[in-house]
């Protein structure tokens, strides 16, 4: 397969040659392994896996792209994405990296997942099963295991060729249970090692937090201290992620636009973007333009710092490209949220009252990156005097997320890892006053 | 070696037929059930896409790409197992075929003879231009007119995007209950998102026709008036005061709307949730679960809709399925899988992204029927309440029910009139409740186009509805 590559790939490089153009290629393979039971019974199994080749032709400071996932045909590709340059009109400069910065030394995925017996791999989901089936009430249960590996190779005619090996496994599992209506609750986790996946953790979790949903019932409409527990947080935070692209605040889709110095958010809250983290499985030496990744803090004690760049907006603001070209967007390689001192149980008797928000709902619909408006379905637990009281149903937080980062009262210690555009990890937070609707 | 070039469709049916003829298909299957299984299927796919990217009128990314390989699947029972590859060579997927019938385990039909028998369907989908077959430099003309209309509609947008898409995919599936079909799916969209800018607030507003339908679809369409009409939702929402918060009456626009009934109750109905219990109306066929004034259908056949197909993404030809009628229960969506799973036969509701994934059941085109009233009737009813005209996206909880969806573009109903705009609404509650307490069914159906994501990856699936009055819904927006 690799030899088939080699072959396209000085094809397609020759014909750059011949139409006076530079070109840069990309090959991805993706090994895939997923297991879904539903009550504990096999609903789906997939193991396979597949490869795609990106062409980017550079002309004049213009790209055309196509993409392929077979090796015929080369030419084709190469004339697609070349062609494709003549509609291009837009005013920006593109460039291609030529590969002579300095490259952090990560260490790739092991495939450690990949090494172990089926069996194994299958025996994760009905670990976290029989956990949850461990009460009586419950009344269904699904979980899923799964594991990937991706092989990035990015070449260009410039001299760059770098490669890094990424993956890992993560599972998820949801318990529903019996109530005047069903209520369900759902754990995810993920890793670099197979000893990072607690499916026992994961069933329990699930299973237990289902249970204390019991009786759930919505409060009335006002404003409330909350906390946003870690998972729920980076869902929020994906916000952040369109705000700081440098691409949207050219393009007037982002409300940062114009804000680089300003204090934004409040005094404990430090966002930072980091090629490497131990939890990560989105870890990356370099971005898709080959350029290389480096620590940079994007949110310091409130202050705005830095938006992320590729190569073309990095030249257009006369500043260094950070490393965070992500195909035809610009996104962290993981957005990282420093943590605070206070454990989860600490933050919430720092919450005092409260609700506790462990699930958003429709963040794809109702959360607006442009605007920063957000309104989302939720749920959670009635919190008093720090502790738990009951569950909450029926209800939504709205907001803004501008001003939602000034009113980021504590950071919790609680670090988690979550997948988006990008790795996430993040602690859970408490937000001193949020628009909450219910039905009481 | 097979050339690949700017050819005809029918060509290029051909060359996945002439790849995968009869006595290939037939060895992959029977390969499956070798090793294990008693029901084996492919699904080959390839797929030429266009993607341009319009940002302040000029355009930003033009990329064009084919996708080729093959999902191979096989049962046990209600057992399913799923593998795919790109690497066609003969020895790959056949010892693909090997692992799918080795992990399925048991062999049950190890000298089944195959004798598969080519389907000619009538093709429902007529398509006119080829997307190939058109200038790229045509389609960003279409695309600026929609630029300069939204951009021309008033001095407060700031930033138009408009992003356009088309494909062409090829698939050609074959079975062991003696299917071996082919169809053709050509899809166009345009998608507009218009920025308004006001005392620092930006608000967005989105609009994204499609069809199933080649780049003729840009002619059939009013460009210019699409490009309006997401600008006007960016325009009249960055004036906009914060929706209020609480239970109130809804009355949801026709169309996009529709997005209500997708989520609160489409979702739910289908196999992959029901099968296993796992649904809110799992159980409940024959049975009274909305109001009397609902009726809703799942429709793949309407011709060159969005979310229409001549064969689902497993062979089965695709049918009207009637849902809800009178407010009774009357089908869920089902596919193959399912199908054995429940005792009930398929409704042509398997689909799937691409190859990638295993199909499952889902919707196509799915709509509420239209009842008796004009919509300024509905809306002349309500003293007090929220009129949701431009609906976003949403999701759903099929288990419990819990669904949510945003209203882009929404404004205050007062003593039978719309008033103020407001802005920030989102829609919750639990589907099952919900279609109970519709209360008013407009005569105004419309549908309009979408991505829907679950399992079986992102699909393009209609939504639609006429205006129709909800009693009591909870609105999320801001206290006062």
């Amino acid at each position: 397969m690799s030899k088939e590559f080699e072959t396209f790939k000085d094809k397609i490089f020759s014909l750059a040659k011949k139409y006076d153009s530079d070109v840069q290629i990309s090959y991805s393979q993706n090994r895939d392994f997923q297991v879904r039971y539903q009550n504990g019974d096999m609903d789906q199994y997939t193991d396979a896996g597949k490869f795609k080749i990106n062409v980017l032709v550079l002309k004049d400071g213009k790209l055309g792209s196509s993409y392929t996932e077979t090796f015929e045909d080369p030419e084709k590709v190469f004339l697609d994405a070349y062609e494709n340059i003549s509609i291009v009109d837009g005013e920006d400069t593109e460039y291609f990296y030529d590969g002579s910065g300095k490259y952090l030394r990560l260490e790739p995925y092991d495939g450690s997942f990949e090494n172990l017996p089926v069996k194994n791999r299958i025996g994760y989901v009905e670990t976290a099963h029989s956990e949850i089936r461990k009460d009586e009430r419950i009344l269904s249960d699904m979980a899923v295991y799964g594991d990937q590996m991706n092989k990035l190779r990015i070449a260009n005619t410039l001299g760059l060729d770098v490669s890094f090996i990424n993956g890992g496994g993560f599972m998820y599992a949801m318990a529903i249970v019996k109530d005047k209506s069903p209520r369900s609750a759902a754990e995810f986790t993920l890793g670099r090692r197979p000893e990072d996946i607690n499916a026992v953790f994961v069933g329990n979790k699930a299973r237990e937090e289902s249970i204390a949903l019991i009786g759930s019932q919505s409060v009335k409409s006002g404003k409330y201290r909350i906390i946003l527990r870690n998972d729920v947080f980076s869902d929020i935070l994906g916000m952040l992620v369109s705000m700081i692209s440098a691409e949207n605040a050219h393009k007037n889709l982002s409300p940062l636009k114009d804000r680089l110095g300003e204090k934004i958010g409040s005094d404990v809250f430090t966002v930072k973007d980091l090629p490497f983290h131990p939890m990560s499985i989105s870890n990356a030496p370099f971005d898709t333009q080959g350029v290389p990744t480096s620590e940079k803090a994007i949110i310091e004690k409130g202050i705005f710092r830095t938006f992320l760049h590729n190569l073309k907006t990095a030249n257009k603001d006369g500043v260094k490209p950070t490393g965070n070209a992500m195909g035809n967007s610009i996104a962290p390689i993981n957005l990282y949220v420093e943590p605070g001192t206070k454990s989860f149980d600490e933050l919430l008797t720092a919450l005092g009252d409260g609700i506790l928000i462990i699930q958003v709902d429709g963040m794809h619909a109702g959360a607006n990156p442009i605007s920063g408006n957000f309104s989302l379905g939720a749920k959670g637990f009635k919190v008093e005097n720090g502790k738990i009281v009951r569950g909450v149903e029926e209800i939504t937080i709205s907001g803004n997320f501008l001003e939602m980062m000034k009113d980021i009262e504590e950071i919790g210690s609680d670090l988690r890892a979550f997948i988006g555009l990008g790795g996430y990890v993040v602690p859970s937070v408490i937000v001193s006053e949020i628009d909450v609707a219910g039905t009481m | 070696m097979r050339r690949y070039s700017k050819s005809t469709l029918s060509e290029r049916g051909d060359i996945v037929l002439d790849r995968f003829d009869k006595r290939v298909a037939e060895e992959i299957l029977g390969t499956v059930l070798k090793y294990g299984g008693d029901f084996a299927e492919l699904f080959v796919e390839d797929r030429y896409s266009t993607n341009i990217d319009l940002k302040n009128g000029k355009v930003e990314t033009a990329q064009t790409g084919r996708m080729f390989g093959i999902g191979i699947r096989g049962f046990l029972g209600d057992k399913a197992i799923y593998a795919y590859t790109n690497d066609l060579s003969r020895d790959n997927v056949l010892a693909v075929a090997k692992r799918v019938g080795e992990a399925l385990g048991e062999v049950r039909l190890a000298d089944l003879s195959l004798d598969l028998r080519k389907k000619e369907l009538e093709n429902r989908h007529v398509v006119i231009l080829k997307p190939q077959d058109v200038r790229k430099g045509t389609k960003v003309g279409y695309m600026k007119r929609a630029y300069e209309s939204a951009k021309g509609y008033s001095p407060l947008i700031a930033q138009v995007v408009v992003h356009y898409w088309d494909y062409d995919q090829n698939v050609l599936i074959a079975n062991t209950e003696g299917v071996y079909v082919t169809d053709n799916r050509v899809r166009t969209r345009l998608m507009i998102n218009a920025v308004a800018v006001k005392d620092g607030q930006m608000e967005s507003g989105f609009y994204g026709p499609g069809a199933g339908m080649g780049p003729e679809f840009l002619e059939r369409i009013d460009v210019e008036q699409a490009g309006t009409r997401a600008a006007r939702i960016a325009v009249r929402m960055v004036d906009a005061q914060p929706a209020p918060a609480g239970k109130m009456t809804v009355v949801i626009s026709n169309e996009f709307g529709g997005v209500i009934f997708h989520e609160a109750v489409g979702h739910a109905l289908e196999a992959s949730s029901v099968a296993k219990g796992m649904s809110v109306f799992a159980g409940k066929l024959g049975q009274q679960v909305g109001a009397e004034c609902v009726g809703a259908v799942d429709d793949a056949t309407i011709p060159n809709a969005w979310g229409s197909a001549n064969v689902d993404d497993e062979g089965t030809p695709t049918q009207r399925n009637v849902l809800i009628e009178n407010g009774v229960l009357k089908s869920y969506m089902i596919d193959k899988l399912g199908s054995r799973r429940m005792g009930m036969s398929p409704t042509g509701s398997g689909r799937r992204q691409d190859y990638t994934f295993a199909p499952t059941s889902r919707m196509s085109n799915t709509f509420i029927l239209p009842g008796d009233y004009y919509p300024e009737e509905v809306i002349a009813s309500v003293d007090y309440g929220l009129y949701a005209k431009t609906m976003g996206g949403g999701s759903v909880q099929p288990a419990t029910g819990e669904f949510n969806f945003a209203v882009n573009e929404g404004y205050l109903i007062e003593n039978g009139k719309v008033t103020k705009p407001v802005k920030g609404a989102t829609l919750i509650g639990k589907g099952y409740e919900i279609i109970q307490k519709i209360e008013m069914v407009g005569n105004d159906v419309e549908r309009g186009q979408g991505m829907c994501g679950s399992y079986s990856g992102s699909i393009p699936a209609d939504v639609g509805e006429p205006t129709i009055k909800v009693r009591e819904i909870l609105v999320g927006g801001r206290n006062k």
